[in-house]
């Protein structure tokens, strides 16, 4: 394995690429900023590093590239580790827009390589959970989805751009909504399965402060509704809600399931079974036990040292060297990854106009 | 002559840029980030009429910000460096920013000295015997991956400076404080103790706490800027009659306020870091080893601290230590912070 793209998400690629050694080894990472490359190496301890992505892919020949680069350069460095004979695994956003996603998209089938992209939500324990309850039929038939993403723009990340105007997230046509929102999309995707559903997005900003600069242009707050032919959908990006929340609700024909990825538990709203007052009386005890028998799951989970930050990231990556391994499908389904990109092409276009006020 | 601050807005920076007017400097040039406070700047700019404070608005994570900043500059005292954040994120500002300013200031036809703030988080604590004198000739830092991220920051960040001195010979000197303290500073060093859950761990014990007073910092600075004799000179600067930890929070807890404290002796900090690491290890990194021995024996060892060379220099604390944390404990009781 290969890492290109040094900063602070590498941490956790090599944190979890190394909790897989039956699977894999990383034999070098690169960072056009060699001293960036250097402190990664130096903190982990990796064998090689390099400023040149030609020289490591020359000297290394990595069998899988992870790309966690700023995304202007997502597509450019997939395209040039699938050029030359390698998997690749790319940070979320995956490209800037849904052109640039089916050129790497087409050259990886052409090529013969898998891709994948960080949708670490969709391998979450909850998610995953979650997944198990829809097969089971446990909701019934998906109408409506509902997704939350708390943000908090006070966090390292937040701080960082705020505190820079020139910050590679303000080129982004997106802006900061194109760094985050696959997490929040991806949730509805699952379930609003249209390949170009309608959608309407609206965007603000609530901050007070004004710098003058390209961060005033910065919105801080989305809504959208999507509505696909089966299944409708809202998602919330909120950088001001608190307490910082992320979430998504499913609502089935017998019952609403609630995914709560910060507690991670995964709990059933369900019809009362009993009449009148009793009926109302119930719901409140069910609701609480199944929060203290998730609580208790996940007690399990830590327990067994089964409860990690970035447990979604090591399922794909688990996922996805096992695909390569074993020739089965990747992880993350190439359609999906094009109807995320095709969403937010759509979203960042009704939103583009965005003044200072919702448009 | 023109003098540059880097990172002029910060609580060492604002001290030192009063510190150089004091001293009858006459152009300052204060390199600010979009954003910076410049209260306390544009406060000076009004105290000392007669001189030209330039607060220039720019960042290093580029070249070319640098390279405007630094034209005609005669000397530049560079203090701008990441404080907190992620490990990635503290190397980016504290050593790639480094990286920028060297590359636009060994490409002028003159490059002027440099005056670099390090910190004693370079050296090597952790392997030196408990109660060990730290001056300027102890080692540095050996195992950089087994230190906190500002440490290895920081390390990397001299070491970058001294391989340029090296490599195009610019005068520069770096001064290495230790715990800089002040009103509008930090209340209470790690070293005394954390913070946790309501409850302060008070684990410094009798260790002494290598106090440096913000002005007089901020004045070692002027004066190793302004000699010429300091050039590929390293300087500690901890002020006098230094407390040690178990005098500060005594202290804290009498002028400013009460704190519910638990005391945690080193030993038991040592087998606390040592469970914490076997467990972080254990379970795969579910709980971070943010605690480890090695880290333990750097901040809570227990050093002995020299300022013999600055002394040597003609520098004094002009603020005593007794003073420096009236005035401090004052600031906080005050703002009832801490």
């Amino acid at each position: 394995m290969a890492i290109v793209g040094c900063g602070k998400i590498a941490d956790g690629h090599v944190e979890e690429i190394r909790k897989l050694p039956e699977l894999a080894t990383i034999v070098g990472v690169c960072d056009r900023e060699l001293l960036m490359a250097e402190q990664l190496a130096m903190r982990f301890a990796l064998p090689r590093f390099f400023d040149s992505f030609d020289a490591l892919l020359d000297s290394e020949r990595p069998d899988v590239v992870h790309v966690t680069t700023p995304p202007q350069s997502h597509v450019a460095l997939a395209k040039q580790a699938l050029a030359a004979g390698c998997h690749v695994y790319v940070e979320k956003p995956f490209a800037l827009d849904q052109a640039g996603a089916k050129e790497v998209l087409d050259l990886a089938a052409a090529v013969g390589r898998k891709v994948t992209v960080g949708y670490l939500s969709y391998f979450e324990p909850p998610a995953l959970a979650l997944r198990q309850m829809v097969a089971r039929g446990d909701l019934g038939t998906p109408v409506h989805v509902e997704s939350f993403y708390g943000y908090d723009l006070q966090g390292g990340f937040g701080k960082a751009l705020l505190g820079d105007a020139d910050h590679w997230v303000h080129r982004l046509p997106g802006k900061l909504f194109q760094n985050i929102i696959d997490h929040m999309l991806n949730k509805i995707v699952e379930f609003v399965t249209d390949d170009a559903p309608q959608v309407h997005a609206f965007a603000s900003s609530l901050r007070s402060v004004r710098t003058g600069d390209v961060r005033d242009q910065l919105p801080d707050e989305l809504r959208v509704v999507i509505r696909g032919a089966k299944v409708t959908g809202y998602g919330t990006f909120s950088s001001h809600i608190r307490p910082l929340a992320q979430f998504v609700r499913v609502y089935g024909t017998r019952n609403i399931a609630h995914v709560d990825y910060v507690a991670r538990t995964v709990t059933l709203a369900s019809s009362p079974r009993l009449p009148s007052a009793v009926g109302r009386l119930v719901p409140a005890f069910e609701q609480g036990l199944a929060h203290f028998s998730a609580g208790l799951h996940n007690v399990g989970s830590f327990a067994k040292s089964d409860f990690h930050f970035f447990a979604g990231m090591n399922h794909l990556i688990s996922s996805f060297y096992k695909s390569i391994l074993d020739g089965g499908d990747a992880p993350i389904p190439a359609r999906d990854i094009l109807r995320i990109a095709g969403l937010m092409d759509e979203i960042f276009r009704q939103t583009s106009g965005w003044n200072g006020r919702a448009t | 002559m023109t003098t540059l601050v880097t990172g002029a807005s910060g609580f060492l920076g604002g001290a030192l840029v009063e510190r150089l007017l004091v001293a009858g400097e006459r152009d300052v040039r204060c390199l600010l980030r979009v954003g910076s406070s410049r209260l306390r700047l544009e406060a000076l700019a009004r105290a000392y009429p007669g001189a030209r404070i330039e607060l220039f608005t720019g960042g290093l994570t580029g070249t070319s910000d640098a390279a405007a900043a630094l034209a005609g500059v005669d000397l530049v005292y560079h203090l701008a460096a990441g404080m907190s954040g992620a490990a990635a994120d503290m190397f980016l500002n504290t050593v790639v920013t480094s990286k920028n300013l060297l590359t636009a200031l060994v490409a002028l036809p003159r490059p002027p000295k440099v005056v670099l703030v390090s910190s004693f988080g370079v050296y090597g604590a952790a392997e030196l015997p408990r109660g060990a004198l730290i001056d300027e000739s102890a080692p540095t830092e050996q195992h950089p991956e087994r230190r906190d991220s500002y440490s290895q920051a920081k390390l990397r960040q001299e070491k970058l400076f001294w391989d340029y001195r090296k490599q195009h010979g610019f005068p520069l000197s770096v001064l290495r404080p230790g715990v800089i303290y002040g009103p509008g500073g930090t209340a209470i060093s790690s070293r005394v103790g954390l913070a946790l859950a309501g409850r302060f761990l008070y684990i410094g014990g009798d260790n002494i706490l290598p106090l440096s007073q913000v002005d007089n910092c901020a004045a070692a600075m002027a004066l190793v800027g302004s000699r010429p004799e300091t050039d590929g000179q390293i300087y500690n600067v901890v002020d006098d009659d230094l407390p040690t930890c178990r005098q500060f929070l005594d202290r804290y807890q009498t002028q400013v306020r009460r704190l519910k404290t638990l005391p945690i002796p080193y030993p038991v900090m040592r087998a606390l870091s040592w469970a914490a690491e076997r467990y972080s290890r254990f379970s795969r990194g579910q709980l971070p080893a943010v605690f480890t021995p090695y880290r333990t024996a750097t901040t809570w060892g227990g050093n002995r601290f020299d300022n013999r060379k600055l002394k040597a220099l003609g520098w004094r604390p002009t603020v005593s230590t007794d003073e420096g944390l009236r005035l401090a404990f004052a600031h906080f009781r005050a703002a009832g912070s801490g």
